[in-house]
């Protein structure tokens, strides 16, 4: 059975993430993130979701343990929302206060085909709720998708596993949201 | 996917070892907790005693619906009419948080003299998910103080007991259909009741205007919905405004409040889209709240927020 947990960052849609997981038939747990890295890499994860967090710690906040985490795990890693921005100020993009927030839906637009999208059509319903975004993303990091008001909405390193979303895949309104998350268990089993 | 049969057997294996004694379940006659006195009851039987508590923010009927509820469901029950109470405890009370603080208080103070009528140490409460999430904790920002969660006074000595707690909506109106309880498919109504549907004093003045109001949304949404002319949505009410607007009534200028109407679309109240509602059902609410409540109301509004940004009650 593949493994994946939630790295719990405050968001409100944390426990809806471990809920999405737990309908997919994954073994999943939502873990604090100040949880001991050493403690998660024990466990033998196939994957990790960085949560959503609490108000503006995207933007400037340390997020536990999760800068560790990152430079430690080698499994597939998606971060959603403050998890996502915390991932592109870790590897030295920028994260800035959004001239135009984000709140419910949203049109996605696909810019580069990836396997984050498989069975996703071209343009989809996504819901967000952010008030702050990426707006350089680091070296070593691809563009995937954006929106009109957000241009960094799907982020991805170049070699390693790990991906950036600014919306949120794990609530019921985003059109595609669960095939997102078939997808990211995919990778984790080929991983 | 979720397995009812699977959780229900595993819960009230759990509360079997659980509950020593007897227990208090607060009963509201919602799906949540009309679930959870169906699991504990399974589980220990008449040990179980069910309090509903009138707070005077019931709608229309309820207090007597319920009653009917617990006695059809067998219950070991008892009914407190509190209403004088929590009117004099939100006199003069216009912030929302304070409002859904004091109403959770009053709440345990009321289960707490039970208890030590009854000698009992634990409390049932149907809580779930999207209670605790958006009552905030170490971790996540504060939304909105739910009664049973953030609403809890910090001395309090009953011991929670929370069998749903990691369930969401859609799941318990599951195990509501498994276990045959009439309610699996009624609308959501918070704790606070009616009290958080008038922005500002929740007088009781007020309190049966938006009484009526409520009323009226719930008859025609449900009576169109049973027409086909629409899909039931997940919640459907009135909120009374705090502000007044001009309005013209038998050639007399009026001055009166202001009823939103709130219809959305979810299934685990984590995000609602709003409902599209056809716009000959909205006349018809329209007028009937404007001709009834004519004295009060003379202009109604429909709110056409999702969550986010917005949430589902407004208060």
């Amino acid at each position: 059975m593949i493994k994946i947990f939630v790295i719990d960052n405050g968001g409100q849609w944390t426990h809806r993430e471990w809920r999405t997981l737990k309908y997919l038939d994954i073994e999943t747990k939502i873990i604090p993130n100040t949880t001991p890295v050493k403690e998660i890499l024990n466990e033998k994860v196939n994957g990790l979701v960085l949560s959503g967090g609490s108000p503006r710690i995207g933007l400037e906040g340390d997020l536990g343990n999760c800068a560790e985490l990152l430079d430690k795990a080698k499994m597939p890693i998606i971060g959603i929302c403050a998890g996502h921005q915390f991932i592109a100020r870790h590897y030295g993009g920028k994260v800035e206060p959004s001239k135009i927030p984000e709140f419910g839906k949203v049109e996605l637009i696909i810019i580069k085909n990836d396997m984050i999208f498989c069975d996703v059509p071209e343009k989809t319903i996504i819901w967000g709720s952010h008030n702050d975004e990426v707006t350089k993303i680091p070296n070593h990091f691809i563009h995937l998708a954006k929106s009109e008001n957000c241009e960094f909405q799907i982020i991805k390193h170049n070699d390693k596993p790990l991906y950036g979303l600014q919306f949120h895949p794990e609530v019921e309104h985003t059109e595609y949201g669960i095939q997102f998350f078939k997808n990211f268990i995919k990778l984790c089993e080929s991983n | 996917m979720f397995n009812s049969e699977q959780f229900i057997e595993e819960t009230t294996k759990k509360l079997r070892q659980e509950i020593k004694g007897k227990t208090l379940i607060a009963f509201s006659g919602g799906v949540d907790s009309t679930v959870c006195a169906s699991l504990v009851n399974k589980a220990i039987g008449n040990n179980l005693i069910a309090v509903n508590v009138d707070t005077g923010y019931m709608r229309k009927n309820e207090p007597a619906s319920i009653k009917k509820l617990m006695e059809d469901m067998k219950l070991n029950y008892r009914f407190i009419d509190a209403s004088d109470i929590f009117f004099k405890a939100l006199k003069g009370v216009f912030d929302p948080e304070e409002k859904r603080k004091i109403i959770g208080e009053k709440f345990i103070r009321i289960f707490e003299n039970v208890a030590k009528d009854e000698k009992i140490e634990y409390l049932v409460q149907g809580t779930i998910a999207p209670d605790w999430i958006e009552s905030g904790d170490e971790f996540r920002d504060t939304i909105k103080s739910h009664h049973n969660v953030g609403g809890l006074p910090e001395d309090m000595t009953l011991k929670l007991i929370e069998p749903l707690r990691d369930l969401y909506k859609d799941e318990v109106r599951k195990l509501a259909r498994t276990l045959n309880l009439i309610v699996s498919e009624k609308q959501p109504f918070p704790g606070p009741g009616l009290a958080i549907r008038i922005l500002g004093e929740a007088t009781k003045e007020r309190t049966e205007i938006v009484r009526e109001a409520c009323n009226i949304v719930e008859k025609e949404i449900e009576n169109a919905a049973k027409n086909n002319e629409m899909d039931l949505p997940w919640q459907y009410f009135a909120v009374l405004l705090p502000t007044k607007s001009v309005g013209v009534q038998g050639d007399k200028r009026a001055y009166g409040f202001v009823i939103a109407i709130r219809a959305v679309q979810s299934i685990d109240a984590m995000t609602c889209a709003f409902s599209k509602i056809p716009p000959e059902i909205i006349e018809k609410i329209s007028n009937k709240i404007t001709n009834n409540l004519g004295n009060k109301i003379n202009r109604v509004v429909y709110d056409i927020t999702n969550k986010p940004p917005g949430t589902v009650e407004w208060e």
